[in-house]
């Protein structure tokens, strides 16, 4: 398929780039220049990858203004391509992006409020799976206990941060309260994603709660977790903690280590 | 002429069904005909797929994938066309469409529709992955006309022609916007006619119509107005010559109130019953 190939390659960098295309490529406009065909195809490009990111990041824009976000935009979309034919992929590397871009420094929060934000998009698309039948987890000899793996729901993720991003979150969402004020000194945050009905939350966890969703969704059995954990904040409560997050729907099936 | 029983949906004005109508649709009720969706904002679960399960217990819904790249010399994406297959799984779609055009090349992927030319070597790449998914949903495969700025002076045939000869080599069915062609004929010097006599008629399972912007002397594909009286007078020709098919009204951006959008399915569903009627 060479032609066809090389046609699309210097094609699709003519667009990403804003170029001209090459006398080779044969393009034809019999009403208009062939450069301003380029400029549609140009402008479609940046316009789409504009607005997906703007409907993935719409906290982000609320906290830079309309204008800013255009300009942070602009810079990621060219050093970002799209790497998928589903747009709801693109912009995964917009914290990253955030935390080198100059200008936005002074918005020390807004990189991990991104992150935060793409967790948010991904829990919004994430498959469906049947939450932790807790009847069956009943059906465990208590001997087996420390050996439950749970696993989360798809639609659960966990974002850990020097800054109350939650709160930031949960301030900038359609209906709430706009008096918020933002004070950066109010502590660290420990935010949970998770999808409840179909509607995706954003709440907070403590630090022993976050530790040991972190230790359970990184595969550890029951036991080990929470021994993990009550070393460390012997105040934890096993049963409050899991109470919360079957309520969140966070988690999902187990299964018991060494088992098949 | 006997209403068409060989395709599932009905042969009557739709609506793209988008984000801000979802509720109204779902709480109201409203009569329509049936209602097509962009496939991939339906990709995983949650309350997108959700929402759309609730339709389609209303519904006959189709599927209308922008994100193929039917055209595209990359490999295909196996995740995308998985993807689509589950949604197919959970939603059984009365219909399924993509575009003929590419989207993906050289390490990244182009979010738009593209245009290539239509050469031998093009035909028998795009047959062979039209093919791969037609193999993979198990079922036909809708082929839109594409809209386009630009065209290539290799090409070796009309569109027109690329599309009838790709409904013989896959048995794909046609997907004809009829604004396409008009901004093809406006932009291009594309001859409307003749691509509406090219394409065998009983490979059209579908029409789409939708209103487009003029930038620089350029007509663009947004679906963001009214159907022109012109596209409508294309349409009308195209019943004429094709026959009756299932018409939808796509509205992508600066998306008018429900009631703007019925009308104008109501519009396709009058001159769909006049073709009925002259025929019959």
């Amino acid at each position: 398929m060479p032609a066809l190939s090389n046609d699309q390659a210097d094609f699709a960098r003519a667009i990403v780039l804003g170029l001209d295309l090459s006398p080779q490529a044969h393009a034809v406009c019999p009403k208009y220049r062939v450069a301003t065909a380029m400029a549609v195809y140009h402008n479609n490009y940046r316009g789409n990858l504009h607005d997906t990111l703007a409907s993935a990041y719409p906290v982000t824009e609320q906290l830079v203004g309309k204008d800013f976000f255009r300009v942070l935009t602009k810079q990621f979309i060219e050093q970002y391509p799209s790497r998928s034919g589903n747009l709801h992929h693109y912009g995964a590397e917009m914290a990253d992006f955030i935390a080198d871009f100059e200008p936005a420094q002074s918005l020390v929060y807004l990189s991990d409020v991104a992150a935060l934000e793409w967790a948010c998009h991904r829990a919004y698309f994430a498959e469906d799976e049947a939450t932790l039948d807790v009847s069956g987890l009943s059906k465990v000899p208590a001997e087996n206990y420390a050996d439950l793996v749970i696993h989360t729901h798809p639609a659960c993720h966990m974002v850990r941060s020097i800054y109350p991003i939650a709160a930031i979150w949960n301030a900038h969402q359609p209906g709430a309260n706009s008096d918020f004020h933002i004070d950066l000194d109010s502590g660290s945050s420990n935010a949970l994603v998770s999808r409840k009905e179909n509607t995706v939350m954003v709440t907070e966890l403590t630090e022993a709660g976050a530790t040991w969703l972190q230790s359970i969704r990184s595969g550890a059995p029951l036991g080990e977790a929470t021994s993990g954990v009550l070393e460390r904040y012997p105040d934890f409560n096993l049963n409050t903690a899991l109470l919360n997050l079957l309520e969140q729907g966070v988690l999902a099936d187990f299964t018991l280590e060494n088992m098949p | 002429m006997a209403r068409p029983v060989t395709h599932a949906l009905p042969c009557t004005g739709g609506i793209g069904l988008r984000a801000p109508h979802y509720r109204q649709v779902l709480d109201r009720l409203p009569r329509l005909g049936w209602v097509e969706v962009h496939s991939e904002n339906f990709f995983g679960g949650g309350a997108p797929l959700s929402t759309l399960l609730r339709v389609r217990e209303h519904y006959p819904v189709s599927l209308h994938g922008v994100g193929m790249g039917l055209a595209s010399t990359t490999p295909l994406d196996k995740a995308h066309l998985s993807a689509l297959h589950r949604l197919c799984d959970a939603v059984k779609p009365a219909a399924i469409s993509e575009h003929l055009s590419w989207n993906s090349a050289a390490g990244m992927v182009i979010n738009d529709l593209l245009p290539f030319p239509y050469t031998q070597e093009a035909l028998s790449h795009v047959a062979t992955r039209i093919e791969q998914v037609q193999e993979e949903l198990g079922r036909q495969l809708l082929v839109e006309n594409l809209s386009s700025y630009l065209s290539f002076a290799h090409s070796e045939m009309t569109e027109g022609a690329f599309l009838a000869e790709l409904t013989q080599r896959t048995g794909c069915g046609i997907l004809f916007d009829v604004e396409n062609l008009y901004v093809n004929a406006c932009n291009l010097g594309v001859d409307a006619k003749a691509f509406i006599k090219a394409i065998p008629a009983e490979a059209v399972k579908e029409y789409h119509l939708a209103g487009y912007s003029v930038r620089d002397g350029c007509l663009v594909d947004t679906h963001d107005h009214p159907v022109c009286p012109e596209v409508w007078e294309m349409y009308e020709f195209a019943l004429q010559h094709i026959g009756p098919r299932p018409t939808l009204i796509e509205w992508d951006s600066d998306i008018p109130p429900l009631p703007v959008l019925m009308g104008e399915a109501a519009k396709a569903q009058q001159r769909l019953e006049i073709c009925y009627a002259c025929a019959e």
